[in-house]
């Protein structure tokens, strides 16, 4: 096999193998169970790099990328699946979020995780995720796609439920796994969809055969807009979109690292990933790409009104993950590809070092999660307070940060699509993403300390397993933007990206246009940047930051006077309430009714069929009475009758 | 009417009716047996009566009806037997009180 | 005296007045046999029925039925019917009930067959009789019965029956044997 198809498979095989060893010996290892899982990640992440590295600078494998088949799977006829795998240029940039956030965070993991006696399992589970993601992001079919999407699933839900003895763990675990599982159905929908009409599951041919399906009239328009809904239910579930975004927040669950990995960095994005991955599909169905840009920017406006209200902080940082999913849905339906994938990869940076950095706050207050129970943090914990301010301003979008330049090239392609209604959204979520997250920063770090005096002198910073990642996590997040997203519309991003989204572009008639900084452009910048300043700023005022004083009188006022506002949005606006009472409580009615119907009619009929059978047998049983009159009386009957037919009916 | 078959036949079906309502009806054991009896002169009337307008075949009838008769006593014998054995152990002569043989 | 060769008034032939009231006795007799309610009567009644058939066979010119019929009927099986009733008088007398609860449903059965008995022979040409009286010759009887190829396997067939009646009879009608004590431990 050539060097870089046997790369490819050591890449996968790693982490596969990490789980596995973990599992069977971790437990006898003790404090040094990291020891397998952490170098497997960190040797992944070195062959990653050089990939990715191939791939996007050297341009190795043209810009088809590399594909290869490993094995065949499903060799069963007419279906004929293989285990292929394909590394083109989106799969290498979404690879640098999955492989380095992924080893940050198994490093984070080895002193988080420290005093945690099944940190054995914890490490075979991350291994497994890891596996499963980068299966995910390799796979060059549909149907390891989906037993990819699965082992995902799979993989969160332990490590959702993974302090198993906590009964509200274990709950959000089901939770989290029973609502992908609808967004799984309607995806595995999509699928069989998929092969019914082009008989064939590997991504190359079903990119061109079902595009020359639709225009050749095999199959009609709506068709085509059913697949793609169907398969953007599947990301619906797995990336926590509008309305199957409920398994989300009850996800914190998890150790911080979890909530990291997955729900920052790498499996929410799945669902990102795979539609811009299918993006000719998508572009051959201009309803579905509405539906995904109204859901997704929906969401991003809901989840950041949710954030403005909560007390957790990793809630927060939840529910700010789902506006900012909300943002790259709505970008992939505007047709800003490059914009989603941009976001996506700076996302996963910042977003992950601020819950790698939250992780660190707890464990610096001994485990408390409420943020009213904290506060003049910054100067007791510097180095997680400094990074997660850089965090903070990367995400709220002020410019030059990483956050800035993703955010303002997805509006900036809303607004050149013709979708004014989705930027103006966005501008909004924009300053409310910017107020929410100075909130945390003030409640957690900023003013007098509500900590609980018992735990207050014991407040300490981390130690450097956990703070170094925190570190190298900051400098993208600064960095990333400039780097790879600048000049907009020309940097080295849309180089690497433009021949995969060429082909969608032109179908949707989306011409690349040039940056005019002195035009459009540069005002559709400075609107981004103003949104973001006047966002933060507002949070600043309330909620103070570094020696700036915190107003909470202010901040009652405003609360006092939009007070349904406030209970609505701290309720979550009902939506778990809601989904109880359709799903749960009808649902369980309607399991009733169909109950009472097949206890009393079908096993009814049934019961009754044998009933009427004994009775008609009780019935005719009172013919034999043992009496030899009544058969007398019988016999003179039949006799009779014979008598008669003989005579009136054969003789006459 | 001596001169007419059918007098005679019709004399024969309703004394054989008789016997078969009485057979049918009644609760003694005995009384049952008595009508099989009315039934069995009853078939021996028909018989004579073919045989008293058919000259050649006089003679059976004559015979055939004796038959019968030994016959009818051979059975009332066994019959009445069989009812006094049962007698004996039911205590009653009343049929519809034997019903061992019930379901 | 001369008999008048036909009723006077009525135009009957005496033989025909002779059936009517021949008939006439059986048939009561005979509903007596089975409407009684105590079965010692219908037993008499039943004896009269066989009397008055006897007389029939006579108008019938079967004369040595007639005869056997009073013997055997009346003078055998009358008497063992009787002797039954004596051995199987329950102590409470005749019973409530006559007949029992299918009674009607055996009425009209009997009804069904009479109507359909009648309806038979009034439907059916029947030969007519020769106009002399005939009277069955008994040497006639003997040689039908004796010759071979005709009755005589019955013959034999009959006294067999009869001797297995009479045996089977003894035997079923015979009282258990209490067993034996026998001689008790010495």
């Amino acid at each position: 096999m050539p060097i870089d198809q046997l790369l490819v498979t050591l890449l996968l095989a790693l982490p596969l193998a990490g789980f596995g060893l973990t599992a069977l010996i971790g437990r006898r290892l003790y404090t040094r169970a990291w020891v397998i899982a952490v170098t497997a990640v960190v040797v992944t992440w070195l062959i990653g790099m050089y990939l990715i590295y191939q791939t996007l600078i050297a341009g190795a494998y043209g810009e088809a990328g590399l594909h290869f088949t490993l094995y065949e799977w499903v060799p069963a006829g007419a279906f004929n699946v293989a285990v292929n795998f394909g590394l083109d240029a989106l799969a290498a940039v979404v690879l640098i979020v999955v492989t380095t956030v992924g080893m940050l965070v198994h490093v984070y993991s080895i002193g988080y995780m420290a005093h945690d006696p099944g940190r054995w399992r914890f490490f075979a589970y991350i291994n497994l995720f890891m596996f499963s993601m980068l299966l995910l992001v390799l796979a060059d079919n549909f149907l390891l796609l989906f037993a990819a999407w699965e082992l995902v699933g799979l993989s969160s839900y332990l490590l959702i439920g993974f302090w198993y003895r906590r009964r509200t763990a274990a709950l959000a675990a089901k939770k989290a796994f029973i609502v992908n599982r609808v967004g799984d159905f309607g995806f595995a929908l999509g699928i069989m969809a998929i092969w019914t009409t082009v008989g064939t599951l590997n991504f190359g041919e079903v990119f061109e055969a079902l595009p020359e399906a639709l225009h050749g009239g095999v199959i009609e328009p709506w068709m085509m807009t059913g697949i793609a809904l169907l398969l953007f239910l599947g990301a619906m579930g797995k990336s926590a979109q509008f309305p199957l975004h409920v398994w989300l927040p009850d996800a914190m669950e998890g150790p911080t690292p979890v909530s990291a990995l997955i729900h920052a960095a790498t499996m929410v994005n799945a669902g990102v990933y795979f539609v811009a991955r299918a993006n000719p599909i998508f572009a051959e169905a201009p309803e579905a790409m509405i539906v995904i840009a109204a859901i997704g920017i929906f969401t991003a406006i809901l989840a950041a009104s949710i954030a403005f209200t909560q007390r957790d902080i990793k809630r927060v940082l939840a529910y700010s993950t789902l506006s900012q999913l909300g943002y790259m849905f709505a970008a992939l339906g505007v047709g800003a590809f490059t914009a989603a994938i941009f976001h996506l990869v700076t996302h996963g940076f910042f977003k992950g070092l601020l819950f790698l950095g939250s992780g660190s706050v707890i464990h610096a207050v001994h485990e408390e999660q409420d943020m009213n129970r904290m506060g003049g943090l910054w100067r007791r914990i510097p180095i997680t307070h400094w990074t997660m301010l850089i965090g903070s301003i990367a995400i709220a979008g002020i410019p030059p940060l990483a956050g800035f330049w993703s955010k303002d090239e997805i509006l900036a392609g809303a607004f050149h699509a013709g979708f004014y209604w989705v930027w103006a959204v966005g501008v909004i979520v924009a300053v409310m993403t910017g107020l929410y997250m100075f909130r945390l920063m003030g409640k957690t770090f900023y003013g007098p300390s509500r900590v609980d005096p018992a735990v207050e002198p014991k407040v300490h910073e981390s130690p450097a397993s956990m703070t170094v990642p925190l570190i190298l996590l900051a400098v993208p997040s600064v960095l990333l933007g400039l780097a790879i997203g600048f000049p907009p519309e020309a940097g080295l991003l849309h180089g690497w990206l433009e021949p995969t989204f060429h082909h969608a572009r032109e179908v949707l008639h989306l011409e690349h246009h040039d940056f005019t900084l002195f035009g459009i452009d540069g005002v559709l910048l400075l609107i981004g940047a103003t949104s973001a300043a006047i966002g933060t700023a507002l949070g600043i005022w309330f909620f103070g930051l570094l020696r700036l004083r915190e107003r909470p009188a202010a901040v009652e006022r405003v609360s006092a006077r939009l007070r349904p506002l406030y209970v609505g949005s701290f309720n979550k606006w009902y939506f778990d309430e809601i989904n109880d009472a359709i799903f749960v409580r009808f649902g369980g009615l309607v399991a009733k009714a169909t109950w009472w119907f097949d206890v009393r009619i079908v096993d009814g009929t049934v019961n009754g069929i044998a009933a009427a059978t004994q009775g008609a047998g009780r019935g005719i049983r009172r013919v034999q009475t043992g009496r030899v009159q009544n058969y007398a009386l019988g016999i003179a009957a039949g006799l009779l009758v014979i008598a008669v037919m003989y005579l009136f009916v054969v003789v006459r | 009417m001596a001169q007419s078959l059918e007098a005679y036949l019709i004399l024969s079906g309703l004394l054989f009716s008789i016997g078969t309502f009485g057979f049918l009806a009644r609760r003694n054991a005995i009384a049952m047996l008595m009508s099989i009896e009315l039934m069995l002169n009853a078939v021996n009337l028909a018989v004579i009566a073919f045989g008293a307008f058919t000259p050649q075949l006089q003679a059976h009838a004559a015979l055939i009806a004796l038959f019968v008769m030994a016959v009818a006593a051979a059975e009332a014998t066994v019959g009445l037997a069989i009812v006094i054995a049962i007698y004996r152990n039911r205590r009653t002569p009343l049929v519809d009180e034997y019903a061992s043989m019930r379901e | 005296m001369q008999f008048p060769p036909t009723i006077p008034f009525l135009e009957w032939a005496w033989d025909d007045l002779l059936f009517i009231m021949l008939a006439g006795i059986m048939l009561a007799a005979a509903f007596f046999v089975v409407v009684g309610r105590d079965i010692v009567r219908s037993g008499l009644a039943m004896i009269l029925a066989f009397g008055a058939l006897a007389g029939i066979y006579v108008l019938a010119g079967a004369i040595i039925v007639a005869a056997a019929q009073v013997l055997i009927y009346i003078g055998a099986i009358s008497v063992l019917i009787l002797f039954a009733i004596m051995l199987t008088q329950t102590k409470a007398g005749p019973a409530t009930l006559v007949f029992h609860r299918q009674a009607w449903a055996g009425g009209l059965a009997a009804l069904g067959l009479t109507v359909l008995i009648i309806t038979a022979i009034i439907n059916t040409d029947w030969p007519q009789r020769v106009h002399e009286r005939l009277w069955t010759a008994t040497a006639e009887i003997g040689l039908l019965l004796f010759q071979d190829g005709l009755y005589v396997v019955a013959l034999q067939v009959i006294a067999v029956l009869i001797t297995a009646a009479v045996v089977g009879g003894v035997f079923l009608a015979k009282p258990e044997d209490v067993p034996d004590p026998g001689e008790g431990p010495r």
